[in-house]
């Protein structure tokens, strides 16, 4: 090898937009990729700009295939896979960041400004937020400037570029919206995105512990948001059923239910229909939530289960709408066969024994078990018990430990406890989770229920009356679910519970972001083949399908382009008669000699010097205000000194 | 070479860097008398990244501004005399067994200068001419399948005798286009030569003579004058005197798109050697002979003698606009 030359600096001026643009297309994943990849980015990007700097040299060809290996064994070992969205956007991020250290000409980084390009668009797989668009448009902008900045001729003005850039991303954007509008939604996709493997599934899970988990997280994320069609139903009927835990092992309920070929209980819908649609976030679960109790549902593949819990029988994935109908009174039905009660009255015989010989003692001085219920309920309410998000952890005989010793705990405990008491006397429960209470968006007029609203309660079966609900958390901390959560309590209730207290404004500013959020996820993101098909048809075109979207797609951008291009043309006006030009036509009449084709100003101006009566300063003066107004850059100061000196004439 | 921190100390502005090039360009004056055009051609072909070539009798100082050239801007010189035995490894260096290290190690030849003399060009093959040529568009060399480049700024000036015809071997149109200018020199006039006479030895004063500039300087300055504006009734003018070429019948083949390129771009760095604040026509016409003599095939019954003749036939015919 010959020694290795040091860089010239020739790419001194070019490369931090390079750099900066790079790093702006990196921002949108750095919360999600490892530290190390972003660390190693930077770092990339400050060696280079170091070796441009001091003049170095570009490490050895060897030494950057030894790094990219590293790099990549160093993302296998990260995410254990290539393939996926994570790892493929950490592979494409440190590329480009060891990219930077074979850069060797300004050509080279119109490679990187590609790269940029593909890592903006590839953080759109991973979700596609509100601030997303405005940060494509800014990101764009970014590295088109970048790159005007980098093919430009030395000496164009920074502004120039930006305006160049701004432009360049003006005439782009009713292209990108007619083509987004019109590129025809296809229900099957094509292609998918593969989904990371190691995404935990969010949102509720489908088995309870209680005392397993000391602290419940107070996640302040959206689980989803309902828009109601007539009234919104009060605080205390806002139960969005989920999932139905039905076994109990002595420590954790499961939802595995021997009973789930059998045919549905039957519901009987009384009164007080509630109409709403709701968007649910992705959970990747199968679990679909309801107002407690659905009657009907939009949402496909999706059926009622053996305890009325609504499932799909695909995991939701996606953001997803549906709209339902729920009723606020209903009966299920009165007759459970003797299989079924022996079923929902199943408690271990082994552990939490204090309780089912408390249940017994109860039930024995209580009259009927509606009375029983009732005395449940007061000995959580009158006696020491205390709603806390932290409560103690309870190991084995968690209900024991609870009702005899802790007395502190949250829904689950409450619902857990409760549902051994009736099992004990022989009363059928079981155990419904899902969310309660939701929050009223005052800017959109919809309900955001949030996964701190996850809660748990029980249902028990009354002869002659069916399946009813007991939410005993309602008994110890009643204000759960009276009051739905509000601005207007924030500083008081909030803070009683945990929440840090934000001012009005701050609310408001949520408030407003998250109306925003719901319209961008149901005009934009919603935007899929049903909507399209309608959007169509309000258009005019009958029986819209993918040719017709295509072709008309293809007419419009056309159509945009040549607007465009003719907008253009007529704002171009061709330079007027260049007035240097002229003042020098007048000084060449004065002078009376006519130049020769070809004959430069300055020869002339030397000929003129000679043989007219025009004195030799004024020739010269006149000559070189013109060479400078016509040949020099714009300048009106040499234009004003030429319409001088041609006026002394 | 200066190192690195010497030059971040230097003012980065253009006017430095101006004051550099002015200083050259008199220095270089001192040592060729009465040449002046001659020396900002040089200088222009110089700063637009061109090669030079001087075609001109023995004895009228060819060498002296090369050797000149390379003094006072602060290059790194070598000078490769071509005869008919040379061969490319003479030029390009060879990669020589090294007993003690048991490997082969590279001698590098004396292409590897900023500034290259070859003297009488047309003598050797064209085995030998094309590994120079090569070099030249290339900016690098392959010896033993390894691709090694050459220092920056790099320049090759050669000189041919255009007398001499027996025994050489003159270098096709397609290889003349490489060189963005061809110089001639001339005799000097009456007072310069007793001037050469009477005064200093010319090779001592070359011996005293201090560089005034220096090859990063060099670099900046060819992206000033690379940056020089150029109005459009200019590139109109451009387009018209490479059109004329074209269609003269007394002309065979005129200027491709590769010698307008190389019109505009020698134009622009005269503008820059002469101050202009813009290219002015002057330039243009100033850089025509130089550029455009050497691309031109005059037709066969042509009344013209000389390229020079044919190229200021050009220059009256064209209007400027």
């Amino acid at each position: 090898m010959a020694r290795a030359r040091g860089t010239d600096g020739s790419l001194l001026d070019s490369l931090p937009w390079t750099l900066f643009a790079l790093a702006f297309s990196l921002a949108p994943h750095v919360l999600f990729l490892p530290w190390w990849i972003t660390v190693a980015f930077f770092a990339c990007g400050l060696w280079r700009f170091v070796i441009e700097r001091r003049r170095r040299p570009i490490p050895s060809t060897w030494f950057r295939a030894l790094l990219a290996m590293l790099c990549f064994l160093g993302v296998l070992a990260t995410y254990s896979t290539i393939s996926g969205v994570g790892p493929g956007s950490a592979l494409l991020a440190i590329m480009a960041a060891l990219k930077l250290l074979e850069t060797r000409k300004r050509r080279d980084q119109f490679v990187l400004l590609f790269i940029s390009i593909f890592l903006v668009m590839s953080s759109l797989l991973r979700e596609q937020y509100l601030w997303s668009l405005p940060y494509l448009v800014v990101a764009v902008f970014l590295i088109m400037t970048a790159w005007l900045r980098i093919s430009s001729p030395t000496g164009e003005k920074a502004r120039r570029s930006f305006s160049t850039g701004g432009r360049l991303v003006m005439y782009a954007a009713p292209l990108a919206v007619a083509m987004w509008i019109f590129f025809p939604r296809i229900a099957t996709p094509f292609w998918s995105v593969p989904m990371d493997t190691g995404t935990a599934k969010s949102g509720i899970s489908d088995t309870m512990s209680p005392g397993d988990i000391s602290s419940l997280s107070m996640s302040d994320a959206v689980a989803f948001r309902v828009t109601f069609k007539g009234d919104i139903p009060e605080p205390r009927n806002r139960y969005w059923r989920g999932i139905v835990l039905t076994n109990f092992n002595g420590r954790t309920w499961t939802s595995t239910d021997p009973y789930a070929t059998r045919a549905h209980e039957q519901v009987v819908y009384e009164a007080n229909p509630v109409e709403y649609s709701i968007t649910l976030e992705p959970t990747r679960q199968i679990w679909v939530f309801a107002l407690d109790m659905p009657a009907s549902w939009t949402l496909q593949r999706t059926f009622m289960g053996p305890q009325q819990q609504l499932a799909r029988s695909v995991p939701i994935d996606q953001r997803t709408k549906y709209d339902a109908v729920s009723y606020i009174d209903f009966r299920t039905e009165v007759d459970l066969p003797r299989q079924a009660r022996n079923f929902y009255t199943s408690v271990p015989e082994s552990s939490n024994r204090r309780t089912q010989e408390l249940a017994r003692s109860m039930r024995a001085e209580a009259r009927s078990d509606v009375a029983f219920i009732d005395a449940a309920l007061k000995m959580f309410n009158e006696e020491e018990f205390y709603y806390t998000l932290e409560p103690p952890a309870l190991g084995s005989n968690p209900v024991d430990r609870f009702l005899f010793d802790s007395r502190q705990g949250f829904c689950e405990h409450y619902a857990s406890a409760f549902a051994v008491l009736m099992r004990a006397a022989g009363i059928p429960a079981r155990i419904v989770l899902g969310y309660q209470g939701g929050e009223v968006n005052p800017m959109g007029g919809h309900m955001i229920v949030r996964q701190s609203d996850a809660h748990a309660w029980t249902e028990v079966w009354l002869e002659g009356i069916g399946w009813r609900r007991v939410d005993p958390t309602a008994a110890v901390a009643p204000e759960r679910i009276e009051v739905g959560r509000s601005g207007s309590m924030f500083d008081g209730v909030a803070a009683d519970w945990g929440f840090s207290a934000p001012s009005l404004w701050v609310y408001q500013l949520q408030m407003y972001w998250d109306a925003m959020n719901a319209k961008w996820n149901e005009w934009i993101l919603g935007y899929g083949p049903e909507n399209q098909d309608k959007f169509m048809e309000w258009l005019g075109m009958d029986n819209p399908d993918w040719r017709k979207m295509m072709l008309t797609m293809i007419g419009i951008v056309i159509g945009i382009v040549l607007l465009i291009s003719l907008a253009l043309s007529l704002r171009y006006r061709p330079p007027k008669r260049d007035r240097a030009a002229m003042l020098y036509g007048k000084f060449v009449k004065k002078a009376g000699i006519v130049p020769a084709t070809g004959e430069t100003a300055t020869v002339y101006a030397s000929r003129v010097g000679d043989e007219s009566a025009i004195s030799p300063a004024n020739v010269a003066e006149i000559t070189n205000s013109y060479l400078e107004a016509r040949y020099g850059l714009p300048n009106q100061a040499s234009l004003e000194r030429l319409e001088a000196a041609v006026s002394r004439l | 070479m200066q190192s690195g921190s010497t030059l971040e100390k230097l003012p980065t502005g253009k006017d430095s860097d101006r004051v550099e090039l002015d200083r050259a360009r008199k220095a270089l004056g001192t040592i060729i008398l009465g040449k002046d055009s001659q020396i900002a051609l040089a200088l222009s072909c110089l700063l637009a990244r061109g090669h030079l070539l001087i075609e001109d009798l023995p004895g009228l100082g060819k060498t002296m501004l090369a050797q000149s050239l390379s003094r006072v801007l602060g290059l790194s010189f070598r000078r490769i005399q071509f005869t008919s035995d040379l061969l490319p490894a003479d030029i390009v260096g060879v990669s020589v067994f090294r007993q003690g290290k048991g490997e082969f190690e590279f001698q590098p030849g004396p292409i590897f200068a900023q500034l290259i003399l070859a003297d009488e060009v047309n003598r050797a093959t064209p085995k030998a001419q094309s590994a120079l040529l090569e070099s030249m568009e290339e900016y690098q060399v392959s010896v033993d399948g390894c691709t090694r480049a050459l220092p920056n700024p790099f320049f090759v000036v050669a000189t041919q005798n255009p007398a001499d015809q027996i025994g050489t071997f003159p270098l096709p149109e397609s290889q003349l286009d490489r060189f963005l200018m061809r110089l001639e020199l001339g005799y000097p006039n009456e007072d310069n030569e007793r001037e050469l006479i009477t005064g200093e030895d010319r090779r001592s004063m070359l011996e005293d003579i201090e560089a005034a500039s220096s090859p990063e300087t060099m670099i900046r300055l060819q992206q000033a004058a690379a940056a020089m504006h150029m109005s459009d009734p200019l590139v109109d003018y451009i387009q018209a005197l490479v059109r004329q070429t074209r269609e003269s019948p007394d002309i065979d083949i005129g200027l491709s798109p590769r010698g307008a390129l190389a019109l505009a771009a020698a134009a622009k760095a005269h503008a820059f050697v002469e101050h202009h604040p813009g290219v002015f026509p002057d330039d243009i016409q100033a850089v025509f002979t130089a550029v455009a003599g050497h691309r031109l095939k005059p037709a066969g019954n042509t009344t013209y003698r000389s390229a020079a003749e044919l190229c200021k036939h050009v220059l009256d015919t064209v209007a400027i606009p």
